[in-house]
């Protein structure tokens, strides 16, 4: 092993020092222009990767091809049930990670069966892979995950071309351990500059002989439902067992860096664009309004972000669930409301059936603990 | 959280159908007519061999 001192690096033409090393605390000053052909920052192209937003307050079983955790979709045959939840557990410089706990005890894998995490990604934020081109780039996904089976676990890339590229991962420990992925350059199908989804991945915790016996493994082609999973032998089919995952990211790189933070109001407002939840809970105020006819009331919702299309509204519904005061009266109560003239930025929530007087303002609150009202416009 | 059924709404002010409620037995997804929209989307595959209740 060799030692270089020296307290600059210089070009060989230029006149100031590309690297000045302080020579006595070990650290250096460097002029980078470039890393490699990768960002420096904004490299992680999932939201919530390390799953610390979780507006919808899941915990538990989500059923089939439902959201969990924000921007992370479950999906699963009939009889491979697993409760999902937001954990504590994690590998060191993590605060959360998701859980999968198996609650369907069937010990054994049908040919159909399979469970997996889904996460979509918008065509408009994957242009700079170059899918489809003869520019197109390789990208890396990195991952940690825990188990407490050991075997090989598969993951699939599928884009909405119909075309997939399928990898594994060995879990030979029940530690967490940090999994690389490089999947390589797609030349063939390009990936429109829009608002839907282009490329899914999907993390397999079950699959049955129907989803893995397909012979494709990590290269790009035609999409095969036998081969999305191929691979994969460690199915977690009894109820003592666990599978976590945290420090998800996919960078446009042939190689993994580590893991990019970013601050909590970062992450909630990357969320907020696929899904925004107002208030929950009793006597919270939801948005001010008018009654535009006699029993026609519409109140007003800003979104703290720009969402990605007009958004459903989302409501829990019950009786007397919601009140709307006005004209110091004790308030008028509703069971639910309509949206109305969604955009992506702004709504109005509408009911036909209020008390209130034509002209006059309102207040609409929350008016039972079973409350809740959110906006969703998910992949 | 059962599924019941799918029901139209008119815009208040102008009598257009723009909208389509999905309810459940506690819960309901009020849907804007946005093609982007993926509970839309869902709606229009569903109303290929549906028909959903009729606006008011």
């Amino acid at each position: 092993m060799s030692e270089i001192k020296v307290n600059s690096i210089k070009g060989v033409s230029a006149s100031t020092a590309a690297i000045s090393i302080d020579n006595s605390s070990g650290t250096c000053t460097a002029k980078l222009t470039d890393n490699g052909g990768n960002q420096f920052a904004n490299r992680n192209k999932i939201i919530n990767g390390e799953f610390r937003v979780n507006q919808r307050n899941h915990s538990g079983s989500a059923g089939h091809n439902t959201y969990t955790l924000d921007r992370w979709k479950y999906a699963r045959s009939a009889n491979s049930e697993f409760s999902t939840s937001q954990s504590t557990d994690t590998p060191d410089g993590f605060a959360n990670s998701i859980k999968l706990d198996c609650i369907s005890a069937n010990g054994s894998t049908g040919a159909g069966d399979y469970a997996y995490l889904r996460y979509h990604i918008e065509g408009q934020d994957l242009q700079d892979l170059s899918k489809g081109t003869s520019a197109a780039k390789a990208f890396t996904l990195s991952f940690y995950v825990k188990c407490d089976i050991t075997g090989t676990f598969a993951i699939s890339i599928e884009d909405v071309n119909s075309r997939m590229c399928n990898a594994t991962y060995t879990v030979s420990n029940t530690n967490w351990n940090r999994y690389i992925i490089t999947i390589p350059a797609d030349t063939t199908g390009a990936l429109a500059n829009n608002n839907l989804t282009q490329l899914s991945v999907h993390f397999y915790i079950i699959a049955g002989s129907s989803h893995s016996s397909g012979s494709a493994v990590h290269t790009w082609g035609a999409y095969s439902a036998s081969s999305v999973a191929t691979g994969h032998t460690a199915n977690i089919v009894s109820t003592d067992h666990n599978w976590y995952m945290t420090g998800v990211q996919l960078e446009i790189s042939d190689y993994a860096t580590p893991f990019e933070h970013r601050s909590y109001g970062q992450e909630l407002a990357l969320c907020q664009r696929y899904y925004f939840h107002l208030v929950s809970g009793n006597d919270k105020l939801i948005g001010l309004g008018m009654n535009y006819g006699n029993p026609d009331f519409f109140a007003e919702v800003t979104f703290p972000v720009t969402m990605r299309a007009a958004p459903s509204l989302d409501i829990t519904t019950g009786t007397n669930y919601y009140r709307m005061y006005q004209a110091n009266s004790s308030g008028d109560d509703m069971d639910s409301f309509v949206i109305s003239r969604a955009n992506t930025n702004k709504c109005n929530l509408y009911d036909s059936g209020s008390g209130g007087s034509i002209g006059k303002g309102g207040v609409l609150v929350t008016n039972n603990a079973s409350a809740s009202v959110a906006f969703s416009s998910e992949l | 959280m059962t599924f019941i059924k799918y029901k139209l709404f008119k815009d208040a002010l102008t009598s257009e159908v723009n909208v389509v409620n999905k309810i459940y037995s506690d819960h309901t997804l009020s849907i804007p007519f946005d093609p982007a929209n993926t509970d839309y989307q869902e709606y229009l595959e569903w109303a290929k061999t549906n028909t959903a209740e009729e606006a008011d």
